[in-house]
């Protein structure tokens, strides 16, 4: 299927324009432009290019020439080295020789600048300069600080051979630390054109194999075909991806060996001429995620459209939509962190700005990948809603408010889509929450930091899946597996909770010896004030904030809602490892950190939760793990002086006594066989699952 | 081989909702060609579209085979053919390509899939347009190229909507020609039409709907019988009128 829209796609000549004809004439013409702005807004101002003197007289051209030759009038190391060494160097010509008065000739811009010195002791020496005209100030500037060079070191000269004891006020040396800021103008303009170059070769195909499929009258034939509607709008998503890639990566290359070409490199990357196979590499990969994201936007907006036309009137809007933050991206100061990170495309400008000039940081480019992933798989589940759905097979004319309507009848578990769409929404108001979280934290007594953490827990986790469940009339109880475990089920999860905090301390322990997440001062410092804070909360308000909230606002969310909308489209091993991954990747991102080192056991402790709740159909049992788990890690760490005579292991963190070892994992091994045995493989309920429509 | 019993669709409108079919019964045997005839607006088209699994009936089911539309779809799908006037073709593609790829669709293996496809071309006289771009037909060949389409699968219920719409007297022809072959093929078809004078040729048996309700379904001479007219047309007009 992929295939056919591929070939369709490509052999049609329109896709052809836009992927080859337009990145082979539109970038060599930008460049010779940009070479010729570049040649006209530096002549003059260059220091290999001499400026152009103008006197009336040859006498006051030699006395010019005399002083600019004199060694004196060449400015201190430091300011050389600050124009990489070059002095300028300047031109005397006598425009009497052309019938002009000097400043004739500035008038008429034949030179830089006019001088005429008049006798006397000192000479005067008047210059006129052209307002506006950058060479004619710059040589202005350049021969006026030259001769007080002239000045002062001739001054200088005298005083030191007159006065015996004179010494300068001072010798200044100069040395520069740290990486150059490089503001290039040039280096945003080049991500955002790559971008909106990839808009502009994702537009057709998303167009022409939706709204166009409609138009040609193949859409009815197709939707009859015996093939999941979801598959063939992946094809087709495949399809306008790999063309906007193709159009990505032509542009890419067209664009880079142009300026690789036109010696316009160092301009882009501040620094060195040769070609930034690295940095191109690493664009190409965000290319590919903004296509994947913008191939999805498209396809969800043209697979409403019934014809071509009304496909590119909703694109056009979007289009300068597009443009907007593409253009705030262009001004200056505007860097990639806050709330410019979850931005979709602005975020992928900057990263691509950053990334180029070498200064991308991990922590808002994880942010920048992860939020737009969140917006693709939005955008997909929106279209697939909307692509041949009863609204647009139908002749009947509909609108977009009809996919906002509520459903009339309720459904048993919440669609995958609407899995999607919460996610989506999840991404960045969870990261806005914990920035705001971390900005007013350090102000806050500890009572109030873990208050707020479960209340900003229970209102991204726990509402934003609920306003879900309620708004698709999703049943509660099937929705978030609200069934009744056997009371075997339960032991074996309490088990495991009293089993498996062990392992998220043993793994920490490693992720800190192996230097995960790069733990630096800073952050150990931050950990230590943590620990230390977490000693002095009352135990209630720990276990309260930190185990119970987490363990059902979580549960609910990942092996609730995700857990049910997912075991639609997904197996039982792929439901729990996606859940998983997606409940360690919410552990790791915390305001504007990382916590990288979270990861891992995050993860193992999802995997272990996920199965318990594949295993007993509900999601009680894991909400007993979960807060067991975080209830006897938390209190650990409070209680960790106390309990120090249980064995070395606690103090400073470090690797708990074997024996307890032994007797964690004898203990959570145990609760696995527990439920286990407490549970037969789940094949009813999941058929009706399975049929469930979506 | 087609059963449908008591299909039902209603779409909310701004003022109250519409019942466009309604507990719509009939079943098709092999071999014989049904007439879902109606005005514009009867339903017919709904009713095709809930055959076919692209509407979800409010009540009622289809069932092909024995297998109804909403315990299994794909499989419902698998064996419909389904032809609509508004039939289009990938301007892009060969018209073998186009074949193939919809062959693929129903799963179809290849290599059958190019003996069927070089076998229905031969019976529909399109062989020399096989490696031609489906772009460059004309509206004739088109026709017989989407024809050709629907059987790629070999499905044993054909559905075929408005087939006549808008074409001229050789076109009308060709659509005569392969209502026999399927019939002779042994296929159950439903023809979805308002033009009746062609649907008295072309139809072994007619299921007459009006404002979502099959008000008649039987031969011409059980139809002639209950009403009492002359012609499928009396019929029609009587029926509307009253």
């Amino acid at each position: 299927m992929c295939q056919k829209e591929l070939r369709e796609t490509m052999r049609d000549r329109r896709t052809i324009i836009t992927l080859v004809m337009m990145p082979l004439l539109v970038y060599p013409l930008l460049s010779m432009a940009l070479n010729r702005f570049l040649v006209s807004s530096t002549a003059g101002t260059s220091e290999q290019t001499p400026y152009t003197i103008g006197v009336e007289t040859d006498d006051e051209g030699s006395l010019l020439l005399a002083w600019l030759e004199d060694p004196m009038s060449t400015p201190p190391a430091a300011i050389l080295k600050a124009s990489k060494g070059n002095l300028a160097t300047f031109r005397v010509v006598n425009t009497t020789s052309v019938g002009l008065s000097p400043k004739q000739a500035l008038q008429e811009k034949k030179i830089d600048l006019a001088a005429r010195i008049e006798p006397g002791n000192p000479p005067q020496l008047r210059l006129t300069a052209f307002n506006g005209d950058p060479a004619s100030q710059g040589a202005q500037r350049i021969l006026t600080e030259r001769l007080h060079w002239l000045r002062l070191a001739r001054a200088e000269a005298l005083a030191e051979s007159q006065l015996s004891d004179y010494t300068p006020p001072t010798d200044v040396s100069v040395e520069n630390i740290g990486v150059a800021e490089k503001p290039s103008m040039l280096g945003t303009i080049v991500p955002l054109v790559l971008v909106l170059m990839t808009i502009t070769g994702a537009v057709y195909p998303a167009i022409d194999l939706t709204a166009g499929e409609r138009e040609r009258g193949t859409m009815e034939s197709l939707m009859a075909s015996p093939v999941p509607r979801s598959y063939i709008l992946f094809s087709k998503y495949v399809a306008v991806v790999v063309v906007a890639l193709l159009t990505a990566m032509a542009n890419l290359l067209a664009m880079f060996t142009t300026l690789w070409a036109g010696r316009l490199l160092p301009l882009l990357t501040g620094g060195e001429d040769a070609f930034p196979w690295l940095a191109v590499l690493q664009i190409l990969g965000l290319l590919v995620l903004f296509s994947g994201f913008f191939a999805a936007v498209l396809l969800s907006l043209t697979s409403f459209a019934r014809s071509f036309k009304e496909a590119q009137a909703y694109l056009i809007p979007v289009m300068l939509l597009s443009l907007t933050p593409g253009m705030l991206s262009l001004m200056p100061g505007v860097t990639l962190n806050g709330p410019l990170a979850i931005a979709p495309l602005i975020n992928i400008v900057l990263l691509a700005r950053e990334v180029l000039q070498g200064t991308a940081q991990a922590a808002p480019a994880v942010i920048t990948v992860l939020s737009t992933i969140g917006y693709a798989a939005a955008a997909i589940a929106v279209a697939s809603k909307l692509f041949g759905s009863d609204a647009v097979s139908r002749t009947s004319g509909q609108s977009f408010g009809a996919m906002l309507k509520r459903p009339t009848r309720s459904t048993p578990t919440p669609s995958p889509q609407a899995a999607a769409l919460t996610l989506a929404l999840l991404v960045p108001i969870y990261y806005l929450v914990s920035n705001v979280l971390m900005r007013i934290v350090p102000e806050l007594s500890i009572t109030w930091v873990l208050l707020l953490n479960a209340i900003a827990l229970v209102l991204t986790f726990g509402l934003i899946p609920l306003a879900a469940v309620v708004l698709a009339r999703c049943n509660f109880s099937t929705s978030y597996q609200l069934a009744t475990p056997s009371p075997l089920a339960l032991l074996g999860a309490l088990l495991v909770g009293l089993g498996a905090w062990g392992f998220a301390h043993e793994s920490f322990v490693l992720a800190k010896q192996m230097g995960i997440g790069g733990l630096d001062v800073d952050r150990i410092e931050k950990t230590r004030q943590t620990v230390e804070a977490l000693k002095v909360a009352p135990a209630w308000l720990l276990v309260g904030t930190l185990a119970l909230a987490p363990a059902v606002i979580e549960e609910l969310c990942f092996r609730g809602f995700l857990f049910t909308a997912l075991r639609k489209v997904l197996s039982p091993t792929r439901v729990i490892v996606t859940t998983a991954v997606i409940f360690g990747l919410f552990h790791v991102v915390t305001g504007n950190m990382l916590l990288i080192e979270r990861f891992v056991p995050t993860t193992l402790l999802g995997l272990i939760l996920g199965w318990i709740a594949y295993r007993t159909q509900s999601v009680w049992p894991g909400v007993l793990m979960h807060f067991t788990h975080n209830a006897l890690l938390n209190l650990a760490t409070k209680y960790q002086d106390k309990i120090a005579f249980l064995g070395e292991g606690f103090e400073n963190q470090m690797h708990l006594p074997a024996t307890w070892l032994i007797v964690l994992t004898t203990t959570t091994l145990t609760g696995l066989a527990v439920v286990w045995f407490s549970t037969r493989k789940p094949q009813v309920a999941n058929s009706n699952l399975a049929t469930t429509p979506a | 081989m087609l059963h449908v019993d008591s299909l039902t669709k209603s779409f909310p409108l701004d003022d109250g909702v519409l019942t466009a079919v309604d507990d719509v019964s009939f079943r098709i045997s092999p071999g014989e060609v049904f007439g879902l005839l109606g005005p514009n607006g009867a339903g017919k088209t709904t009713t095709m579209r809930m055959i076919l699994g692209l509407l979800e009936p409010d009540s009622g089911y289809a069932e092909v085979d024995g297998v109804r539309t909403a315990t299994d779809p794909m499989a419902v799908k698998s064996r419909l053919g389904f032809v609509s006037a508004s039939d289009g073709v990938y301007p892009w593609l060969t018209v073998r390509e186009m074949l193939l790829y919809f062959a693929d669709l129903y799963a179809v293996d290849a290599t059958l899939a190019e003996q069927r496809c070089e076998s229905l071309a031969d019976m529909m006289d399109i062989k020399h347009l096989l490696d031609r771009r489906a772009g460059e037909l004309s509206t004739g060949q088109r026709q017989r190229v989407t024809l050709v389409r629907g059987l790629i699968h070999d499905p044993p219920v054909m559905l075929l909507d408005e087939p006549t719409r808008g074409l001229d007297v050789v076109g009308v022809q060709t659509i005569f020609d392969y209502i026999d072959i399927l019939r002779r093929g042994g296929k159950a078809v439903v023809v979805c039409t308002h033009r009746l004078d062609e649907a008295e040729r072309l139809c072994d048996r007619f299921g007459l709907l009006h404002a979502g309700k099959l008000k008649y379904c039987g031969t011409l001479n059980e139809l002639k019988e209950q009403t009492g007219q002359a012609s499928l047309v009396d019929i029609f007009v009587d029926l509307i009128r009253n």
